[in-house]
């Protein structure tokens, strides 16, 4: 089997392309009948699925491997328990099992990528659902110690009350530049006066 | 009639010589179709002609022997090569060439699923299912009778995704309304697996209200799943069918408590009345209302619907409690895990439905009013709904308090600008398409004479009531010639009339 593409794009560390590759590879290798589920990265694969947040194919993906490379290839089920816990959405426990294994060097790149990843949507997630929040719930959430979680959050403005252990957040104002499209805007107009007269 | 080596010879010289442009190629077909007898009486000495023929230059003659080839039995050491050389045809034919014969492309793309399935390895076929369906379809809109086994193909080795591509077309022309019902059903259910409710609803829906003479299992199968994703996906079902539900439908898929009533009734008047009554009609009448009544209440849509009810209450131990009751008639029908994705999605509409109440509400108390174990779980749903963006809330750990917020969306963006203009682009074309159908259908004379004989009278009574802004060209009876009406027809009277005297016509 031709994994050049998978290879390209790990060394090139466009992780989101990784389960795209993987899909066409695998439909490539089943119409031509070849027998590949012994040889096949499923880590990289199930990796890839969780990188872009699709877990619905990752679990699908779980389901197709057969038992025998569940059994052999620990890297597999280590993977898919981030997958797993990912589906159920507890979200501190997905640091854990990161942290808790070791990686193969194929996959330390692209887990290192969707470790950071993680992090920075668990933050963006509490910014936007807390007002107040206590250091010990923000370090389980972003996986760091409450010490190195609270120099994270003050960096980006956020407020420590030492007293009763609370964070206040700040947050964000989002600024999205609009680009008027004066065609749209034409066109718009158009619709309305037709339907008034 | 022995096929010689000489009229194999002339065959491939045939094949060869007349596969240049579209001329050549009408010729080669029609010549193959008188050999097509020929063919498959020698079909076992025909695999090494295609060694001799280029498939992708061609195609046409390739797949008629091909399909003479694999249309007898396939023995099981056979159908490994059967697949991959079904594969390999259809990633390099040409699409043009083999246009000219659908008939025999689809039997063996449909060879190809059956073989994949002996075979436990349904993933082989989706690929070439594919790409048969892009090659045999006239324009995205088409819908072929490919389509239903791709995706079942698709449901069977998991590869939802890959089904969802093919989903998003929308569907214009469909060349036989069966395979509608399956690719609807299907479709529901690859789009219930990626979780996209809305569109598993509107898909169910097409199969339930879709015209049909009789009601059909799969209809039946569909609304099980519909009551079920309407309620995860809208909180609520309504029992009332829309005006262009088909009356089998309508009258099959109801409330059957009614019938179960009649039912007992019947039954209970039989064995009363029966030694007393000799009238032998009376006899197998009572006999056929029972069947009759007995066969809706065998349909197994009671358990569902009684769901609905127990729903309504917003009581999830109470749902939990039907479920488990019911459990082994949900697991039957393999509805299980959609059942279980109704009494979770029960915290989110209860915890939805305080947001229309309060403004600022305690952890504490949405853990009590929802029927959850703790603040902290309440907390983690209400985390969960703001992710998925079903809520608008901020939560207070300091005070342990959640306040509900307003949709942020102001409609001003640049986003909404497009979306706004995309969907009236839409609308314009669907409504460009409506009309043209009206069109054709206004002028089709089997139409205009169900119609008139439905009505009655002349044709001036006609035109009264089906006013229609084209121009009628046909003669009524008196021979009269009608011109242009002036009133436009609503959409709900034509799909309501139209379509289902249409399909009542031949069409099954």
């Amino acid at each position: 089997m031709d994994f050049s593409a998978l290879n390209e794009a790990l060394a090139f560390k466009s992780y989101d392309k990784v389960a795209g590759i993987c899909d066409t590879l695998m439909f490539l290798a089943a119409s031509e009948g070849v027998s590949y589920q012994q040889d096949w990265p499923y880590a990289i694969h199930l990796i890839g699925h969780i990188y872009v947040n699709d877990i619905n194919s990752a679990r699908f993906l779980w389901k197709k491997i057969p038992l025998a490379v569940k059994e052999s290839q620990p890297e597999v089920s280590a993977a898919w328990k981030i997958g797993q816990r990912l589906w159920i959405k507890d979200y501190a426990s997905v640091h854990e099992a990161i942290r808790e294994f070791i990686w193969s060097p194929q996959c330390q790149g692209i887990m290192a990528a969707f470790s950071e990843m993680y992090t920075k949507r668990m933050f963006e997630l509490l910014q936007s659902a807390y007002s107040t929040i206590s250091i010990q719930d923000t370090a389980l959430f972003l996986g760091m110690s409450e010490e190195d979680a609270t120099n994270y959050v003050l960096q980006h403005g956020w407020t420590v009350d030492p007293a009763s252990r609370m964070l206040t957040v700040k947050k964000q104002a989002v600024v999205t530049k609009q680009k008027l499209d004066h065609s749209k805007l034409q066109r718009l107009t158009e619709y309305v006066f037709h339907l008034e007269h | 009639m022995n096929l010689n080596m000489n009229s194999v010879e002339s065959l491939v010289a045939q094949i060869q010589g007349l596969s240049g442009n579209i001329g050549e190629l009408t010729q080669l077909r029609n010549y193959l179709m008188q050999c097509d007898d020929l063919l498959r009486t020698e079909s076992t000495r025909l695999a090494p002609l295609l060694t001799e023929l280029d498939p992708s230059v061609h195609s046409l003659g390739y797949l008629y022997i091909l399909e003479a080839c694999t249309c007898g039995t396939i023995l099981k050491e056979e159908a490994n090569e059967l697949v991959l050389s079904v594969a390999r045809f259809i990633n390099v034919c040409a699409a043009d060439q083999i246009r000219l014969a659908p008939e025999k492309f689809i039997s063996i793309c449909k060879r190809l699923k059956e073989q994949v399935v002996l075979l436990e390895d349904p993933m082989r076929g989706v690929a070439p299912l594919l790409t048969s369906i892009r090659k045999l379809q006239s324009s995205t809109e088409q819908l072929t009778t490919l389509h239903p086994d791709f995706l079942l193909l698709c449901l069977m080795s998991k590869c939802y995704k890959t089904g969802l591509s093919v989903l998003e077309d929308d569907v214009f022309e469909v060349d036989q309304p069966r395979d509608l019902f399956l690719y609807c059903y299907y479709g529901g259910m690859i789009c219930i697996g990626q979780k996209k409710f809305r569109k598993a609803l509107e898909l169910l829906h097409n199969v339930v209200t879709a015209p049909m003479p009789i009601i059909s299992a799969i209809a039946v199968e569909a609304y099980k799943k519909y009551i079920l994703v309407s309620l995860i996906h809208l909180g609520q079902f309504a029992t009332s069918f829309p005006k262009y539900t088909s009356s089998a439908a309508q009258r099959n898929l109801k409330n059957f408590s009614q019938s179960r009533i009649i039912h007992d009734l019947l039954h209970l008047a039989k064995i009363s009345y029966a030694p007393a009554c000799p009238d032998r009609l009376l006899h197998i009448c009572m006999d056929l209302a029972l069947s009759t009544f007995s066969k809706q209440w065998d349909s197994g849509i009671f358990p569902y619907l009684e769901l609905v009810n127990s729903y309504s209450t917003g009581k999830v131990s109470e749902v939990e409690n039907y479920v488990q009751m019911n459990k082994d008639k949900f697991e039957s029908d393999n509805n299980l895990g959609l059942v279980k994705q109704v009494v979770s999605s029960m915290y989110k509409r209860n915890i939805q439905r305080l947001t229309q109440t309060y403004l600022t509400l305690s952890l504490q108390d949405i853990a009590n009013t929802v029927q959850l174990n703790s603040a902290k779980e309440a907390e983690m749903h209400v985390l969960q709904m703001i992710q998925e963006g079903d809520i608008y809330a901020t939560i207070n750990q300091k005070d342990g308090m959640v306040r509900f917020l307003e949709d942020p969306e102001q409609y001003k963006t640049c986003e909404m600008i497009e979306h706004l203009d995309f969907s009236i682009q839409r609308i314009m074309m669907l409504s460009k398409k409506v009309t043209t159908m009206n069109e054709v259908m206004s002028c089709d004379p089997s139409y205009l004479g169900k119609v008139h004989i439905q009505l009655g009278g002349n044709g001036r009574d006609l035109i009264m009531t089906i006013s229609t802004p084209f121009l009628l060209n046909s003669t009524y009876e008196g021979g009269e010639k009608e011109q242009s009406m002036a009133l436009p027809m609503t959409c709900e009277f034509l799909f309501s009339r139209k379509f289902s005297f249409y399909y009542g016509r031949g069409w099954y």
